[in-house]
Formats: C-alpha cells, structure tokens, sequence
C-alpha cells in the first residue's frame, strides 16, 4: 500500500506538470527508511516514477535516513544541514537526491481524490484523511511511519474495530 | 475507428516439443488451436462468466491493474488477449485523444465481443488487431505500456511472447501482466482447489453451456508459472527490473516488469 500510494501521488504530480522530472531520468534512487520496512527504489524513467521493492539492480543513489529525519525534510529542514549533522547518508550525487527529496516534500496532494476510484468513496475518504494528516503524526509518535501503517491496517482490513467507524451509529 | 487483421501464425515453424493443455500434454502446434476453441465457445458469456466466477473481484484486479500502469495523456499502449475490453476502455479514457490504444487478441471471436462491447458503451479512438502474442507485428520501442490480463497462461511459448512484449516497449516502458497465481494459504487453497474443479466447471455448464472449457480453465490455472518464477521469466526477457503483487491472497497477481 505505501509504494502504490507514493508512486500514485508522484506521477499525479508528474502528470499535473508540478514537477519536473527530467534531471532524474534514467535515474535509480534507492530510498531506505531505518528501523521500518521501508526501502524501495524509485526508477525515474520515460518521463514518470515507478516505486518498486525490488532492490536486485544497483542504484545510482542511496538514501538512507531514519522515518524521524524524514519527516523533518518533510516539514522544511534543509538537506545540507541534516547531512552536515550526519543524520541522512547519501551515496551517490547529492543533486539527484536533493531533487528527490523536493519530489517527495511536493507530494502534499489530495489523495482522497486521487484514490477514491481504486478502493471505493469511503476508505479513500479515511486513507485521505490519514495522509493529510501525515505531517501532523510525525509531530506526535515516537514512530510515525508504524502509527500510519497499523491505522491503515486496521481500517483496510477491519473496519468495523476502526476508531473511525466509532460513532458510525450516531 | 480503425480495424486490423494480422494473423501471424508461423504454425510451419518446427517444433517438436509438447507443453501443457490444461492437464493434458499436448502437441505444440496444437495448443493455439485447442485454446481457439475454448476461446470460441466462451466468447459471448465472457463477461458474464467472469463476474460469476470471481464474485465481481476481476473488476477490482484489473481497476488495480490500470492505477498501477502510471499510463497518462499521449501515452501509446497494447492491450495483448485483451477480450473483450475492459482495461482498454480505461486506458483510452488516460490516454486521451493523443495517445493510442490497440486492442488485440488472438481470437476473432473474442475480439469481435470487444469491439461490441467498446462501441456499445461509446468508446470510439481504439484499434483492433488480430495477432498472436509470440510474433508481435509492430517496430521495436513503440509502446509505453503493454498489458496482458488472464491471457499469458494460455500463450503456448511464454518466453517467447515476453522477449516480443521486451522488444516492442519503448525504454523506460511498462509491462503489465494480470494472471492467476498461488496462494500461500492452505485454507484459502483448499477452498480454492475445491471451488476451482468442482464449482466452476459446473456453473460454466450452466451458464454458458461448456463445462469442458471451465474444465480446462482451472486446469491451465494450475499449470501455469507461480509468482517467483513468472518474474524471473520476465527478468530472463530482458526486462530491468520485475516485482509482482499478490491480489485476493495470492490467487491473482500483477506482475510490473520494466524495460531499462
């Protein structure tokens, strides 16, 4: 779920024109998230991103980063600085990364819109709800990325015990 | 709206090997006309057989399918078994006026409900092309997607058919392969065996009349490559890269190649 909803916003924004991805292309950036199941390659070709968890091609970039730090980047903070303080290591051209990175912190789009025609009104409507508030939960869990995992979890595959169908008799 | 015919079956091409018919071993030179006729006799009930059979999920396999395609405006695609045109009409409406969309299949009749099936819900801009996956009838590094959904399992040479699906594909182009597969699960693969050999040949004799085709469907469902093996196939092709994902438990999957 997480690189079908990554890759889906990242093309979104491909194909709206708010992002141009031509300095990456032909680009393998291999993206790791420390301590979460997180790491994938991201495969900028033919004009738009794939997000795959195939990882037996060697990339031209490696990222890895701790889910904290991400979220950091997420709300602002300057790659050089994170790097200076040796919180996010990067083999590879520091510029693709870079771009990359502006890639993902761009990726603040509707995704209630942009999945409501793949899973049906109400759960895109929930899963809406939990990636907008995605920045906000990074604010307040020790683990943001565990915490956005177990409520989609819990909402996809029992929704009835959701905290979001609590009050759904009233 | 533009219709093609190319039959290209090489059938004089030697071979003197035999590959699998449902459980059956059979000539293979015989396996594309045997799969014809399955293909004749289901064609009108496709649709109906489909949404009977998997409850309605094909539709969410194949929603999930197009989501994964990232095919977008202008883009080129080939739907290859595409029947009777599911994914194509959705392709059309994300390609849009300047992009194209190639409808095939091996089987007339099949294609024929497709056509039907386009025009009968307005959807006008896609070509239609008779063809045989292992010897596809267009340049090298033309396409931006192709897909193949419920149709590899029944191409005789899938090697073959993937090396051509690999030379048609633009670099950067992506190959899309929905196909049943295996479940993990011992539960669900109880139900599943007993589903598939007892209840689905039956309610295909019911419906549309050809207990013997949902015989073989089954059949070719079990015969055909697992998950790991289906992606090392695509590797093998010369794909860069390959993953699948496992839909219903397993039962289906969708396989991402890319060509590099």
């Amino acid at each position: 779920m997480q690189h079908f909803v990554l890759e889906q916003a990242l093309n979104f924004l491909i194909q709206n024109g708010s992002v141009n991805i031509k300095p990456l292309e032909s680009k393998v950036i291999r993206f790791t998230l420390i301590d979460s199941l997180l790491e994938v390659n991201f495969i900028c070709t033919n004009n738009r991103i794939f997000v795959t968890s195939d990882l037996s091609t060697p990339s031209d970039v490696d990222i890895k980063l701790k889910p904290g730090v991400f979220f950091a980047l997420f709300k602002g903070e300057d790659l050089t600085e994170l790097l200076r303080q040796d919180k996010i290591h990067i083999h590879g051209d520091v510029k693709t990364a870079q771009l990359l990175v502006d890639l993902l912190s761009e990726a603040d789009i509707d995704l209630e819109e942009l999945i409501s025609h793949h899973t049906g009104d109400i759960i895109a409507h929930e899963i809406g709800k939990t990636a907008k508030k995605f920045k906000q939960i990074a604010k307040t869990s020790p683990n943001p990325i565990d915490a956005l995992k177990d409520g989609l979890s819990e909402l996809l595959i029992s929704p009835k015990v959701s905290k979001q169908y609590a009050n759904k008799n009233h | 709206m533009s219709v093609m015919i190319l039959e290209i079956t090489r059938a004089n091409k030697p071979m003197d090997n035999t590959t699998h018919f449902g459980f059956k071993d059979v000539d293979t030179n015989d396996k594309q006309g045997l799969v014809r006729g399955v293909f004749d006799s289901v064609a009108s009930k496709y649709d109906l057989m489909n949404d009977v059979l998997s409850f309605g999920a094909h539709r969410l396999w194949k929603r999930y399918t197009i989501a994964s395609s990232n095919v977008k405006i202008g883009d080129k695609v080939l739907d290859i078994a595409g029947g009777t045109g599911d994914l194509a009409i959705e392709f059309r409406k994300k390609v849009g006026d300047s992009g194209q969309v190639i409808l095939s299949d091996i089987n007339a009749a099949m294609l024929g409900e497709g056509r039907k099936n386009l025009v009968n819900k307005g959807i006008f801009g896609v070509d239609y092309v008779q063809l045989n996956a292992q010897y596809l009838p267009f340049e090298s590094d033309t396409f931006d997607c192709i897909s193949i959904a419920f149709g590899l399992r029944n191409v005789t040479d899938k090697d073959q058919a993937l090396r051509e699906m690999h030379r048609i594909l633009k670099p950067g182009g992506c190959l899309l392969i929905l196909e049943f597969s295996k479940t993990d699960s011992e539960l669900l693969k109880k139900f599943y065996d007993f589903y598939s050999f007892n209840v689905m040949p039956k309610l295909g004799g019911i419906i549309a009349d050809d207990e013997e085709s949902y015989q073989y469907l089954a059949e070719s469902i079990r015969k055909h490559p697992d998950q790991e093996t289906l992606k090392d196939m695509v590797l093998e092709a010369g794909f860069g890269f390959c993953e699948y994902h496992n839909l219903s438990g397993g039962i289906v999957a969708l396989h991402k190649g890319i060509k590099t």
